[in-house]
């Protein structure tokens, strides 16, 4: 495993973060939904070039909503997160494949109930959902983004404009969150990093 | 306020359709638009107090500082929106940078590029993409799959006369546990 050697100018107890590992989950998602005919997929954000041009160049249409900047833009506002979700404002079975990344850890869990709801009537049937989760609390409230490069590595990049709360939550918990879904298959990485993969149950895509 | 950052008394001005609202522009607003993009060609700048609503159809690259609602025709000329410019609408241009705020759909035979500071809500159809983090960024993105391919398959007969870098992985086998 390679550490970054990265702080937060603010703290200077932060921990080094986790870089760079082949995502296992990411290839299985791609893979999947290339096959698919026009496959379209939601990007939740953080705004990240190289992942949408990533998913352009593979997916028939792909959908960014940047979820991540709306929430920190509600919180300021001093507005429940429930607003945000005014943005999520596409039509019911439209995609194919969401990644919601690490959106959930900054989530409480009645916003990760209502954001799942969402996912789940955004997605066709057998539809995949794509999420990461940090096992071990950040040093440092800065949101990440997780950077796709060849070979379905994924490097950690910090947004420092980007502060939110953060949740942690056992599997169990999570997973108990996404009980409308179906769990695919799931990987715990040393670093820290918990990343799942969920379907939309269903027969066949409509 | 029109500007042109080079002068040319044979050039005939851009054709701006229904409205073209110009009001007194102090001289504290000139002109920003970035040299290096736009060296060799014929820039308009429409300034920040100006407002139109309508169609615009350029032959040379065209910079909005101020609001526009409607469609930008601009061929193969460079399109932008400034970090005060507002835009509504539909954009066709060789290539596109925003810096502003933009809500519509934009399609690019080149390049689009969405910088930090751009509040974006559409639709791209594009060659290539870039965005800034930190860009308030919802829409759409295609990117013509088939340039891409072709520019694969011009590369890669290069990989095999050159030794490929052996693949490092960063997390040995057992440093993953499958749960399920």
């Amino acid at each position: 495993m390679i550490f970054s050697t990265t702080r937060h100018a603010n703290n200077s107890d932060a921990e080094s973060l986790p870089v760079g590992y082949n995502s296992t989950i990411l290839k299985e998602f791609v893979d999947t939904l290339e096959d698919l005919e026009d496959a379209q997929t939601l990007d939740m954000g953080p705004v990240c070039q190289e992942n949408i041009t990533f998913f352009a160049l593979r997916m028939g249409r792909h959908y960014v909503c940047d979820m991540f900047l709306r929430l920190k833009r509600e919180k300021r506002k001093e507005l429940q997160p429930g607003n945000g979700w005014k943005h999520l404002d596409y039509p019911d079975r439209n995609f194919d494949g969401i990644q919601l990344w690490d959106l959930c850890d900054h989530l409480e869990d009645d916003d990760v109930s209502r954001l799942v709801e969402l996912c789940y009537t955004m997605l066709r049937a057998t539809g995949l959902l794509m999420l990461i989760a940090f096992e071990n609390k950040p040093a440092s409230s800065i949101v990440n983004s997780f950077v796709i490069g060849q070979d379905y590595r994924v490097d950690i990049r910090p947004q420092p404009h980007l502060e939110l709360p953060w949740e942690f939550r056992h599997n169990r918990a999570l997973t108990s969150l996404l009980s409308n879904f179906t769990i695919v298959r799931s990987f715990r990485y040393h670093s820290g990093i918990r990343e799942f993969l969920f379907k939309k149950p269903g027969g066949f895509r409509d | 306020m029109l500007k042109r950052t080079k002068k040319d008394e044979n050039s005939t001005p851009n054709s701006v359709g229904d409205t073209l609202e110009e009001k007194p522009t102090p001289s504290s607003l000139g002109p920003t638009v970035g040299q290096e993009r736009y060296s060799g060609e014929e820039t308009t700048i429409i300034g920040e107090r100006i407002t139109i609503e309508g169609s615009i159809r350029g032959e040379e690259n065209l910079v909005i500082e101020g609001a526009m609602k409607g469609t930008i025709e601009m061929g193969k000329h460079d399109f932008s929106i400034g970090p005060n410019g507002r835009v509504d609408g539909e954009i066709h241009a060789q290539n596109v940078s925003i810096d502003g705020l933009f809500k519509g759909t934009i399609k690019a035979l080149g390049k689009v590029a969405v910088t930090k500071k751009a509040d974006f809500n559409g639709e791209i159809k594009a060659k290539s993409f870039s965005v800034e983090d930190g860009a308030y960024f919802k829409g759409v993105v295609e990117l013509d799959r088939e340039a891409h391919k072709k520019s694969e398959a011009t590369e890669s007969p290069r990989e095999p006369s050159s030794p490929e870098p052996a693949k490092q992985s960063v997390i040995p086998p057992n440093d993953v546990k499958m749960e399920k």
